[in-house]
């Protein structure tokens, strides 16, 4: 970890033309630490939290961040020790290994996932997106869920998830049919399948676990 | 688990919010009344989601939609589905920049699907809601489009069937003649519709106490149940109608309304 104070909280959003940006932006603008949408790796400079979020198509997001050097410079901030990432739905899938969305794409690789498709048998009647509030199950309420009790609820609207194969970071369980992966946390890198700035105080209050770290404890 | 949700739903017209009765409708205040009088984040903070619709018969002004769309989503920390008079694909890109998780589409998959598709390949079938509203005449339920003023020549249940195949994440479907009469859900509805649908089903129409949301949130055919009804819920009704359906053991979700002001600006430095 580099041990460089920073001089108060900067938080990036990075914008790749996928999502709701602004609800994330009012989250943490809520919460009362100034943020900036940002497009390009070299404005990650100076950055304490830095937040991936985003919906639709993996391909097209790692196409158009590979395009933008953002996957490079975003690896290289994070090695740095700077701050932390959060990737938020998308944006999580995006931290993995690979997915498996239109053929399969190299993610991140922080998380040794796999993004598959929901494995529903066609008898469970399940409907896909898996869509509403879900509850989260973790072993302990700390980190990313610092102050909330293991069970609570986040909304979550997704057809594609993190297979619970991998151990790297897992943090957070949810079932729905099958149980994925819901969140993660590995150094200072975190990531949450649902969408905290869409889940009330549950959200707020995780977003704000986020953003209280600094680079000594993230 | 999946828990069921209450979705609130505000009908917007050229600056004004409305109460609707069989999709009359009548104008009850501006943004400000909604902010100020009616504290409407507090609003909602007690319920699962929110729909903002722009419900304008006549040209509308979709550039303050966007900005009131915006303005929610700011102090609403819940899923937004925006929609209403959505013409084309662009059209529903503008909301989902602006504050929307997702857009609900009604004449637009009736009319031009083709505009659908685009809005999926983009954002997702996820982010894509289809409003259906259906009339009952002389008995038969007829989906409509253009607010109730085009009947469609097939049934709810054909028209669904076709609808279903569009790549849509939800289906939201109105009962014009239980709209804001406060005569409860039309469950009846529930038993002219395919089954099982493919995507999640949300109802609205003619709630107005918990009992309407107790008769149906047990019902596996319902993932969601809405209201548009200003006052029927005012002050803190919602909280009181959640808190019962909470207590009478009905799956919705846990959290504390009463943190959110609490977290406001809790890291300022």
């Amino acid at each position: 970890m580099n041990t460089t104070a920073l001089k108060g909280k900067r938080c990036l959003i990075i914008d790749y033309g996928m999502g709701n940006l602004w609800s994330v932006e009012s989250a943490v603008n809520f919460l009362g630490v100034p943020c900036e949408v940002i497009t390009q790796p070299d404005h990650l400079d100076g950055a304490s939290h830095v937040i991936l979020p985003g919906v639709g198509s993996f391909r097209l997001a790692m196409e158009t961040l590979a395009g933008r050097g953002m996957v490079e410079g975003l690896k290289s901030w994070v090695q740095t020790g700077v701050g932390c990432l959060l990737g938020i739905c998308l944006g999580m899938q995006l931290l993995a290994s690979e997915s498996e969305e239109d053929g399969t794409t190299k993610g991140f690789g922080f998380f040794d996932s796999r993004v598959e498709r929901f494995r529903h048998s066609v008898d469970s009647h399940l409907q896909i997106p898996h869509v509403g509030f879900n509850s989260v199950t973790f072993e302990e309420p700390q980190g990313i869920f610092a102050g909330l009790k293991s069970g609570c609820d986040f909304y979550f609207v997704h057809s594609y998830r993190l297979d619970v194969r991998g151990t790297r970071g897992r943090t957070g369980l949810t079932t729905y049919g099958e149980t994925f992966l819901a969140a993660a946390q590995l150094d200072n890198v975190w990531g949450v399948q649902f969408h905290p700035e869409k889940s009330q105080s549950n959200g707020l209050q995780l977003l704000r676990n986020f953003l209280e770290t600094n680079d000594s404890t993230c | 688990m999946l828990k069921k949700r209450i979705i609130f739903a505000l009908l917007y017209d050229n600056g004004f919010f409305n109460l609707s009765r069989n999709f009359r409708l009548q104008r009850v205040g501006d943004l400000d009344w909604l902010i100020r009088n009616y504290d409407f984040a507090r609003t909602a903070s007690y319920v699962d989601e929110l729909v903002l619709l722009n419900v304008s018969r006549q040209v509308s002004d979709s550039a303050n939609f966007v900005e009131t769309l915006r303005f929610l989503a700011e102090i609403c920390f819940v899923p937004i589905t925006a929609g209403g008079r959505i013409s084309n694909f662009d059209h529903a890109r503008v909301l989902l920049s602006n504050g929307a998780d997702k857009v609900l589409v009604n004449s637009l998959a009736a009319e031009n699907s083709r505009e659908v598709f685009r809005i999926a390949e983009s954002y997702g079938r996820q982010s894509i809601m289809l409003g259906v509203d259906v009339l009952r005449r002389s008995g038969v339920v007829t989906p409509v489009t253009r607010h109730g003023a085009n009947a469609l020549i097939t049934d709810v249940f054909e028209h669904l069937s076709t609808m279903a195949a569009l790549p849509v994440g939800e289906i939201y479907l109105t009962s014009i003649d239980r709209d804001g009469t406060g005569n409860g859900f039309d469950s009846e509805l529930l038993d002219l519709l395919p089954q099982p649908l493919e995507q999640p089903l949300i109802l609205a129409g003619g709630a107005a106490k918990p009992e309407h949301f107790a008769h149906l949130l047990d019902d596996p055919r319902v993932s969601a149940l809405s209201t548009a009804h200003l006052f029927n819920f005012v002050g803190d009704g919602l909280l009181r109608a959640r808190n019962l359906l909470l207590s009478k053991g009905h799956l919705l979700p846990k959290w504390q309304p009463e943190e959110i002001i609490k977290l406001k600006g809790s890291l300022q430095q």
